[in-house]
């Protein structure tokens, strides 16, 4: 029997977050990243007066979306869907005309003037292909990220997605983006 | 802050883009009013369409693929085709129309000049020399393929923005045609410029002048609704229409584009045609006040398009 094809997705438990910026780090070495870029990033949010107040975190990343505009524009096919969904950029074929940042609602990406292609996050495929998890979700310390399979009914991705509410950013930009954040 | 990832090299693209295919454009259509054999007022405007036709565009292109972040495998747009890409599509295009439009070039050179032009080849190129074919009779073959790949070209500057769905300010509709139209207007206004130094080109620039005041109505009455369903339409866009209605732009868009790049120009235009239209009286014009008015459209035209490329690019969903 066939496997059931993966879909990979980030599951966001924010509240947990405590804005240690682990992940950023563990990504930009993973990735090496250059100093000025991003391929994840953290939002800050302070609400409220003292003394009651709250301060929101929010870690953010490409949303390897369903629908993605970013690989619909891209005029040589380098941006591209994997069919386990997650969209990396094809180095190779990127010729940096930088169609796919103008139109990628969430700003997830970014032009390493250096090498003169487009970059973003890719779920760290290097990384899933050795059967480990992205570099961001294995660093966090209080577990706020978790990373699984759609198509799997046992995965804690799911459980959490079927017991939780979540919410997803910007869905009025109709990309069908995959990062869930729990309320 | 989101930097802006297209700047002033696409900005000049565009404008150039355009212009080429409104200057094909026009000079298509004269084509098609001239007869062979007979000297006529059209024919001129034909001609000086046809030889300026291609070089905007070739320049423009150039700018394009040096705005790549790796110039030199710009080829590589052209071992792919993808027709969901505006790019991709674009860039086919673009190669289509330079080529037709420079074999147009070609056909329109008298045979002087393209003597003199094979003249010039150095003795190592002489081979190209067999080239030298009189290809008078393909004018309007050239015009007829060329019209529908201009008209193509032209659309396909405002498509290219317009596609993009998290930019509320170019998301729209009508982005194509106002950049279509306001293409068209360009090239009208380059031919304008071009013919109206000389005395004696009244019948000439009568047929420009009407040409130009379709372009600039429907141009103007696409920049209408724009704005009248952008303040009715969700709040994003209305958010990015603020950017032209009391924001960074709003002085560049209503003083500057709308004003000075499009109305006083149509209003010049119009006060010089209708009293010939009206009492059918012979056409004058003073040539300053002419090429006063084709130059605020080629600025009106430039302006559109730095305004759409700036505001589009610093408009997005909140």
């Amino acid at each position: 029997m066939a496997a059931r094809p993966k879909r990979y997705a980030m599951v966001v438990d924010s509240k947990k977050c405590i804005n240690c910026k682990a992940c950023v780090v563990a990504c930009r070495a993973e990735n090496s990243v250059p100093l000025g870029y991003n391929r994840n990033w953290m939002n800050e949010e302070t609400r409220g007066v003292w003394p009651k107040l709250m301060a929101a975190f929010q870690p953010e990343q490409c949303h390897q979306c369903a629908h993605p505009a970013c690989v619909r524009v891209c005029p040589t096919g380098a941006s591209h869907h994997r069919a386990d969904g997650i969209v990396v950029v094809n180095e190779a074929d990127c010729v940096g005309c930088r169609y796919c940042m103008i139109a990628c609602p969430y700003n997830a990406r970014f032009f390493r003037e250096d090498k003169g292609v487009v970059e973003k996050c890719d779920f760290c495929v290097k990384r899933l292909e050795r059967g480990q998890l992205p570099a961001c979700v294995e660093t966090c310390p209080s577990k706020v990220r978790v990373f699984g399979d759609l198509n799997d009914p046992k995965s804690k991705l799911a459980e959490l997605l079927n017991q939780r509410e979540y919410r997803v950013k910007k869905p009025e930009a109709g990309t069908g983006p995959q990062i869930y954040y729990l309320i | 802050m989101k930097t802006m990832e297209w700047g002033f090299l696409i900005v000049n693209y565009l404008f150039l883009g355009g212009l080429s295919a409104g200057l094909f454009f026009v000079s298509a259509l004269a084509t098609f009013l001239y007869k062979i054999n007979e000297p006529s007022p059209y024919t001129r405007i034909a001609r000086l369409g046809a030889l300026l036709a291609p070089w905007p565009v070739i320049f423009g292109c150039l700018l394009l693929i040096f705005d790549l972040g790796r110039w030199y495998r710009f080829y590589e747009l052209f071992l792919h085709l993808r027709l969901v890409s505006p790019m991709s599509i674009g860039s086919w295009l673009l190669v289509l129309f330079t080529l037709v439009s420079l074999v147009n070039c070609y056909a329109w050179l008298t045979e002087l000049q393209r003597n003199a032009l094979f003249a010039k080849l150095p003795r190592t190129l002489a081979f190209f020399s067999k080239f030298n074919y009189d290809i008078d009779h393909w004018r309007r073959w050239l015009a007829l393929a060329g019209l529908p790949i201009s008209v193509g070209v032209g659309i396909y500057t405002g498509v290219l923005l317009g596609a993009v769905q998290s930019r509320p300010f170019w998301n729209t509709n009508l982005v194509a045609q106002l950049f279509l139209f306001s293409a068209l207007s360009t090239g009208c206004a380059a031919l304008i410029l071009g013919l109206a130094g000389r005395e004696k080109r009244a019948q000439e620039l009568r047929l420009l002048y009407g040409l130009d005041i379709c372009f600039m109505v429907l141009e103007f009455f696409i920049v209408l609704p724009y704005l009248i369903h952008g303040q009715l339409s969700v709040q994003a866009v209305q958010d990015s229409l603020k950017l032209i209605l009391g924001g960074p732009f709003t002085i560049l868009f209503w003083v500057f584009f709308l004003g000075l790049g499009l109305l006083t120009p149509l209003v010049i235009e119009l006060k010089e045609l209708v009293p010939v239209m009206v009492s059918n009286r012979e056409f004058h014009y003073n040539r300053f006040v002419t090429a006063g008015a084709a130059v605020l459209i080629l600025s009106g035209g430039f302006l559109l398009r730095y305004i759409f490329v700036f505001a589009g690019q610093m408009s997005a969903m909140q």
